[in-house]
């Protein structure tokens, strides 16, 4: 028999009232990875989340962690979570809200808690004061280091990201990268595509609480309609049989292609004209999601 | 579950310490006013001229002036009652809804710490916390009788009066938690018990004073706390004791019923 999954979404569904939240949702989270967890803002990611660490209840299906239902307390001891909305007590220091944390886990200490407020930034001095006068992104750190700093062999990171300028944010891609590499499993929950896509090798995309993809990110490259902008020298000429272009627009000498799946006959064809100039950037998962938004 | 209770002793010593430091001056306080006054003669003579709903009220709370019957004045007095109360409605309002409200819960129940423990360490934490207060406002009544030479107080009839006492602020602590687990804003559970507890305590007031209204004396929480029966009479009967105690039982256990089936936050 196979060892339990850090996390296994079975046909979850969640409805509010007369709102259906999640409308059977399955996925894994295997060891080892970083799973992005992608929509925009309402879809159901922190629904799925919280299903997930026991906060909600589930009207069907079943999310379990290590095999165990989050319900049960015991499921959560290995377990690290960083909410999008982050509350700490105010009145605590930043060293007293990681030490009450860590009491949580007694049998787990906070051994990487040095670590990360290296790679985060965040210093003693800033610890000692209280947690209502820091900045919204060293409140952030904190959360984060509270949920790492028992190095947990499941983290879910709800936007995580949020408050953090570009270093930090970096600093955190590499440290996720770094539970990975340990056999940590992380699930990063996110509207922002651009972070996920640089340390996720797998990813959801959700909308309206139905997964539209569940792919490897190269997979996702693969089906995305890019953008090619070009700049002809003389005429524009006839784009409507372009190969692989799913949609065009001409202004002047100017045109903005959108183009799907092998590149070689349009960039053959393309050799035909004149042209001056040309921006072909590199696919990016908001141009994926849009992609499965217009189709759904 | 220590982990819990020792956040909230950090985050509500300095509340906790202002009502101990009140209810204790408060006692200390009347024992001097006592010990500064002939009682009996000083009554009498208001008596005679207090209108009838006034002088009810005094004879009904500190019957012949004695010191037992002042000390039971003072442990029905508003102030003392309001002290105590506050807490009641301040820890069950932020039990669960003020928690919600915080956002907090979120984070802490996703430890490895059930539903079960976190609730009943906010109980253990609000009936040691009552527990203490009521204890500091009993010490302040013997320093002020040590102090300014009284009566001495008894020893047993002062617990069986604490225990009353703590048992109508549980009820009014279960009370607030029952409405705290059905909504998610501390502020609004907190309001509605104060009304409750207002309600309660004019409803006993109403009743004890005018005959027509005597058949709403059941439906006060206070009607089942009488320090005067306690403190001068010895008397603590098993009815109200039951009363509060079944009352603050049925109210935990429902409040644990939807805690521990609602979605959070």
């Amino acid at each position: 028999m196979s060892a339990p999954k850090p996390l296994e979404v079975r046909n979850l569904k969640k409805q509010f009232g007369t709102i259906p939240a999640l409308r059977g949702i399955t996925f894994n989270v295997e060891p080892g990875e970083v799973f992005g967890y992608l929509g925009p803002n309402g879809a159901g990611k922190t629904t799925t989340l919280r299903i997930a660490l026991g906060l909600v209840y589930p009207t069907a299906g079943e999310a379990l962690m290590f095999g165990q239902p989050a319900s049960n307390a015991f499921a959560r001891q290995n377990i690290g979570f960083l909410p999008g909305d982050l509350h700490l007590y105010g009145e605590m220091t930043g060293l007293a809200t990681l030490d009450f944390f860590a009491r949580f886990r007694p049998a787990s200490p906070p051994l990487l808690r040095k670590s990360l407020m290296e790679a985060l930034a965040i210093d003693d001095s800033t610890l000692q004061r209280r947690v209502k006068f820091l900045s919204h992104g060293t409140r952030q750190k904190i959360g984060l280091i509270a949920a790492m700093q028992h190095d947990p062999a499941l983290l879910l990171l709800d936007e995580p990201s949020n408050g953090l300028d570009p270093l930090v944010q970096q600093s955190l891609r590499r440290i996720l990268l770094g539970f990975a590499e340990r056999g940590r499993s992380v699930l990063f929950s996110s509207h922002v595509l651009s972070e996920v896509e640089a340390v996720c090798r797998r990813v959801a995309i959700l909308r309206q609480g139905e997964i539209v993809a569940l792919e490897t990110i190269d997979n996702l490259r693969n089906k995305v309609v890019r953008k090619l902008t070009l700049k002809f020298r003389g005429r524009v000429p006839s784009l409507s049989d372009l190969p692989g272009v799913s949609r065009s627009e001409i202004n002047g000498r100017d045109a903005v292609l959108w183009v799907r799946g092998d590149l070689n006959p349009l960039l053959r064809r393309l050799a035909e004209v004149d042209i001056d100039d040309m921006v072909f950037p590199e696919p990016e998962l908001e141009d994926i999601f849009l992609s499965y938004y217009q189709n759904a | 579950m220590l982990n819990i209770i020792r956040r909230l002793a950090i985050q509500h010593r300095s509340f906790l310490l202002a009502c101990c430091l009140l209810l204790f001056v408060f006692q200390v306080v009347v024992a001097a006013i006592i010990a500064s006054l002939d009682l009996s003669r000083t009554l009498e003579g208001f008596l005679t001229f207090a209108p009838p709903a006034i002088r009810a009220i005094i004879e009904q709370t500190m019957p012949g002036g004695s010191t037992a019957g002042i000390l039971a004045f003072t442990w029905n007095h508003p102030v003392t009652h309001a002290l105590i109360t506050a807490i009641a409605i301040t820890f069950g309002a932020r039990a669960i809804a003020g928690e919600i409200e915080n956002g907090a819960i979120e984070l802490i129940l996703t430890h490895p710490l059930s539903r079960v423990n976190y609730l009943a360490a906010h109980i253990l934490f609000a009936l040691m916390s009552m527990a203490f207060v009521v204890l500091v406002g009993l010490l302040g009544a013997v320093v002020g009788e040590r102090a300014f030479g009284l009566e001495p107080f008894a020893w047993d009839r002062l617990l069986r009066l604490s225990g009353n006492l703590l048992l109508l602020q549980m009820s009014f602590y279960s009370l607030t938690l029952l409405c705290s687990s059905f909504v998610r804003e501390g502020g609004r559970v907190a309001v509605l018990a104060v009304l409750i507890a207002i309600v309660s305590y004019l409803d006993n007031v109403i009743a004890t004073l005018w005959s027509k209204a005597a058949f709403l004396r059941p439906y006060s929480f206070h009607t089942y706390y009488d320090p005067r029966e306690i403190l001068v009479n010895g008397n603590l009967g098993t009815w109200p004791l039951a009363v509060l105690g079944v009352f603050t039982l049925a109210a935990i256990g429902v409040a644990f019923a939807r805690f521990l089936t609602r979605d959070l936050p």
